[in-house]
C-alpha cells in the first residue's frame, strides 16, 4: 500500500508540490523558533556564575582630583571601610563600568599560541569575588602580593580556558592580549559569569587585578548586603556616599532588577518570532486543513469506488493520512537538507547539538501539525457513503 | 446467488420522503445474467447499490450465497465487496493519476496479496479484454471504449463471483458498446459469473437470460 501511495503522491507531483512547499517553509520557520528557543533554554538551564541576590551596584564618577596616586587609593579604601563598617554591608567590590547585566562591555582578544579569543575584560578588586560570590575552580583570586608581582597576574573563566587549552592545563600559562605577546600569567579559573542575562552564554572572560592608578577611571562599587537591608538603609549609603564623594552622579540600582529587566529586553526578540511563527502555523494548519478538506471532495468518486472495490472507511481515512504524512515527509527530507547545513557550516557560532535537538522538535511539530490537520478531514472522508460518493462523481 | 427480499427503500429530507423502492424481491441464480430496465429515476441504481452492499434498504433483508448481510460491520462489508463483487460503471471511476496496470490492481491491495500476484492477476485481466498493449496508459490517454474494458478488468481481477455493472454501455457508442457487450457474455459464459447489468438499451437486455423492468420503484416485470 505504501507503494502505491507513493506513486499516486508522484504522479500528482504537480498538485502537490504547493502543499509540500508550505510544509516546507513551515519546518524551516519552526526550526529557527525551536532554534532560538533551545538556545535560550540551554542557556537559562545554566548556573549565572554569580549571586545577583542582595547585590547592589553603586554608579559613581570620580570627583576626588589629586594627583597623588597614594592618596586616589586612600581616599577610596577609606570609603570602603567606611560603608564596610556599616551592619547591613557584607562586602564592597571597585570594578570597571562593564559590570555583569549592564549595557557597558570592554572587549578584546586573549591571545595564546595561535589562538585569539575575543573576550569580555574586567578589572576587579580583591573582593571582587567575594561580593559577586564568584566560584573559583582552579587556582587562586587575586591577593595584594600580586600588586608586586613581576609578570601580571590574570583569571580566567573556565570558557577561556577551554577556548585557550582545550583539555590542557591553564594555570601558570602565559597569555597576551595582542599579537606574539603573552606577558599574563594565568593564576585563577572561575566559572564563567552569564554577564547579559539568564538567555544568553557565559561569555569568554579574563579578569585584571585593579592597579594603583585604577581608581581614577572605576565608576562601579558592588555592595553585598543583608537580606535585611531595606531602602531605609538605601538612602542611608546613598547619603554617606554623597557626602563623601563631593559633586558625584551617584546611583544605586540592584542587580535582582537588572536581571529582570536584561532578561525582559533579551527575550524580545524570542517573543516577536514566536509571535509570528504562532500566526504562521495557524496559518499553515487552515491551508493544510482547506487542502486535504478541498482533496476530500475532489476526490469522493475516488473515495467511493475504493469504497466499493474493498476499502473499509478506516482504510480510508488512513490512506489520506498516511498520504499527508508521507507529504510531510518529503517537505522534511528537503527541509533537513537546508538545515543540517546550519552545524555543518556553523552558521551564527551556535553548538550543533542546539541545531540538531531543534531539528528533532521541528520535525515531530510538524508531523503533529500535518497529524492534526488531516485527522478530521480524514474520518470525514470515512463517513463517506459509497452509494453517494459514486453518484456524485 | 443474491436474494432480495421485499426491500424498500426511502431517501428522507426535513420535508420530503420519496420512495425509490417498493417492495422489491429478486432471486438470481448462480450463473445467472439479468438485466434490470427502466426510466430514469425509476430506481435502477439504487436497486443495484443495495445488491453491491454500497447502500442499505430501509426494510428488507438482502442474502448474498445465503449469508445475511444486514449484520455484517463496515469493515465485513468492504471484505465482502472485495471478494464477491466486481463493480462496473457507466463513468468508469477509473483514477487519472493511477496508470491502466495500477488502476487493475486496486482491488488487490486490499487483500493479502504480493505485489508479484497483483502485477500477475492484473496483467492476465487485461489480457482478457484485450488491453495487454495499454498497461502503461494513463486513463486520460485512453478512449471511451477502453476505459470500460479497464474498468471490466478491474471488476473481474480479484475473480468475484458476480458483477454488477451500471449502465456500462451507457457512455458508449453503439460499436463499443456491442465489444462491451461481448465481453460480459464471454465472462458470463465462459468464467460463470453472475452478471447484473442496469442498461437503458432494449438490445442490450435482450441478450442476457432474463429482463428485470422496474417503473416508479416496483418491479412491473
Amino acid at each position: 500500500m505504501i507503494k502505491h501511495l507513493f506513486k499516486l503522491i508522484w504522479n500528482k507531483k504537480k498538485q502537490n508540490f504547493l502543499l509540500m512547499s508550505e510544509m516546507l517553509v513551515s519546518f524551516l520557520v519552526i526550526f529557527a523558533v525551536f532554534t532560538l528557543m533551545v538556545y535560550y533554554y540551554n542557556n537559562y538551564k545554566k548556573t549565572m556564575g554569580f549571586d545577583y541576590e542582595n547585590l547592589w551596584v553603586v554608579n559613581y564618577n570620580n570627583t576626588y582630583q589629586t594627583k597623588s596616586t597614594d592618596s586616589l587609593n586612600t581616599f577610596y579604601e577609606n570609603l570602603r571601610q567606611t560603608i564596610k563598617s556599616m551592619p547591613q554591608v557584607k562586602e564592597v567590590s571597585f570594578c570597571s563600568d562593564n559590570v555583569p547585566l549592564s549595557q557597558n562591555q570592554n572587549q578584546g582578544n586573549a591571545n595564546y599560541k595561535n589562538i585569539a579569543v575575543s573576550s569580555d575584560h574586567y578589572t576587579v578588586d580583591d573582593n571582587y569575588r567575594n561580593a559577586m560570590n564568584l566560584q573559583l575552580l582552579e587556582g587562586r583570586w587575586f591577593n595584594k602580593a600580586d600588586a608586586n608581582a613581576k609578570i601580571k597576574p590574570v583569571i580566567i573563566s573556565d570558557e577561556l580556558r577551554d577556548r585557550l587549552f582545550g583539555n590542557g592545563v591553564a594555570l601558570g600559562k602565559m597569555i597576551g592580549i595582542e599579537d606574539k605577546k603573552f606577558d599574563l600569567r594565568v593564576v585563577g579559573v572561575i566559572q564563567g559569569v552569564k554577564a547579559r542575562g539568564d538567555y544568553s552564554p557565559a561569555k569568554t572572560a579574563i579578569y585584571w587585578r585593579i592597579d594603583t592608578g585604577s581608581y581614577r577611571w572605576l565608576g562601579k562599587m558592588m555592595v553585598k548586603v543583608t537580606p535585611d537591608a531595606d531602602a531605609a538603609f538605601e538612602g542611608k549609603l546613598y547619603k554617606t556616599l554623597a557626602n563623601y564623594m563631593k559633586d558625584s552622579n551617584i546611583e544605586i540600582e540592584h542587580m535582582v532588577n537588572k536581571r529582570k529587566s536584561t532578561n525582559l529586553f533579551n527575550l524580545v526578540p524570542m517573543i516577536v518570532t514566536l509571535i509570528v511563527a504562532f500566526f504562521l502555523v495557524i496559518n499553515v494548519a487552515l491551508g493544510l486543513f482547506g487542502v486535504l478538506w478541498y482533496n476530500i471532495n475532489k476526490r469522493k468518486g475516488e473515495i467511493g469506488l475504493r469504497r466499493a472495490i474493498g476499502a473499509s472507511g478506516q482504510s480510508v481515512s488512513s490512506q489520506l493520512v498516511s498520504e499527508s504524512m508521507i507529504l510531510a515527509t518529503l517537505s522534511l527530507i528537503v527541509g533537513t537538507f537546508f538545515a543540517i547545513q546550519f552545524p555543518l557550516l556553523n552558521v551564527f557560532d551556535l553548538k550543533a547539538g542546539i541545531y540538531i535537538v531543534a531539528m528533532i522538535l521541528s520535525i515531530i511539530f510538524i508531523y503533529l501539525l500535518v497529524l492534526v490537520c488531516s485527522l478530521y478531514p480524514g474520518k470525514q472522508a470515512a463517513a463517506i457513503y459509497p452509494a453517494v460518493a459514486l453518484h456524485e462523481e | 446467488m443474491i436474494r432480495l427480499q421485499n426491500i424498500e427503500k426511502v431517501y428522507r429530507t426535513d420535508t420530503v420522503e420519496t420512495l425509490a423502492l417498493n417492495k422489491v424481491s429478486l432471486e438470481i441464480a448462480k450463473g445467472e445474467f439479468l438485466s434490470i430496465m427502466g426510466p430514469s429515476g425509476c430506481g435502477k441504481s439504487t436497486l443495484l447499490n443495495i445488491m453491491g452492499l454500497l447502500d442499505e434498504p430501509s426494510k428488507g433483508d438482502v442474502k448474498i450465497d445465503n449469508q445475511k448481510t444486514d449484520n455484517l460491520s463496515d469493515k465485513q462489508l468492504a471484505q465482502f465487496r472485495n471478494k464477491k463483487i466486481g463493480f462496473i460503471f457507466q463513468s468508469y471511476h477509473l483514477i487519472n493519476d493511477l496508470q491502466v496496470l495500477d488502476n487493475v490492481e486496486l482491488p488487490l491491495l486490499y487483500r493479502s496479496t504480493t505485489a508479484k500476484e497483483r502485477r500477475q492477476l492484473a496483467t492476465e485481466a487485461l489480457a482478457k479484454v484485450g488491453l495487454s498493449n495499454r498497461v502503461k496508459h494513463f486513463p486520460s490517454q485512453l478512449s471511451g471504449g477502453q476505459k470500460q474494458r479497464v474498468a471490466i478488468a478491474r471488476a473481474i481481477v480479484g475473480q468475484p463471483e458476480i458483477i454488477l455493472a451500471d449502465e456500462p454501455t451507457g457512455n458508449l457508442d453503439s460499436a463499443m458498446g456491442n465489444e462491451i457487450m461481448d465481453i460480459l457474455l464471454q465472462l458470463n459464459k465462459n468464467d460463470g459469473t453472475t452478471i447484473v447489468m442496469v442498461t437503458h438499451d432494449e438490445n442490450m437486455a435482450h441478450k442476457t437470460h432474463r429482463l428485470v423492468r422496474l417503473f416508479d420503484g416496483s418491479q412491473v416485470q
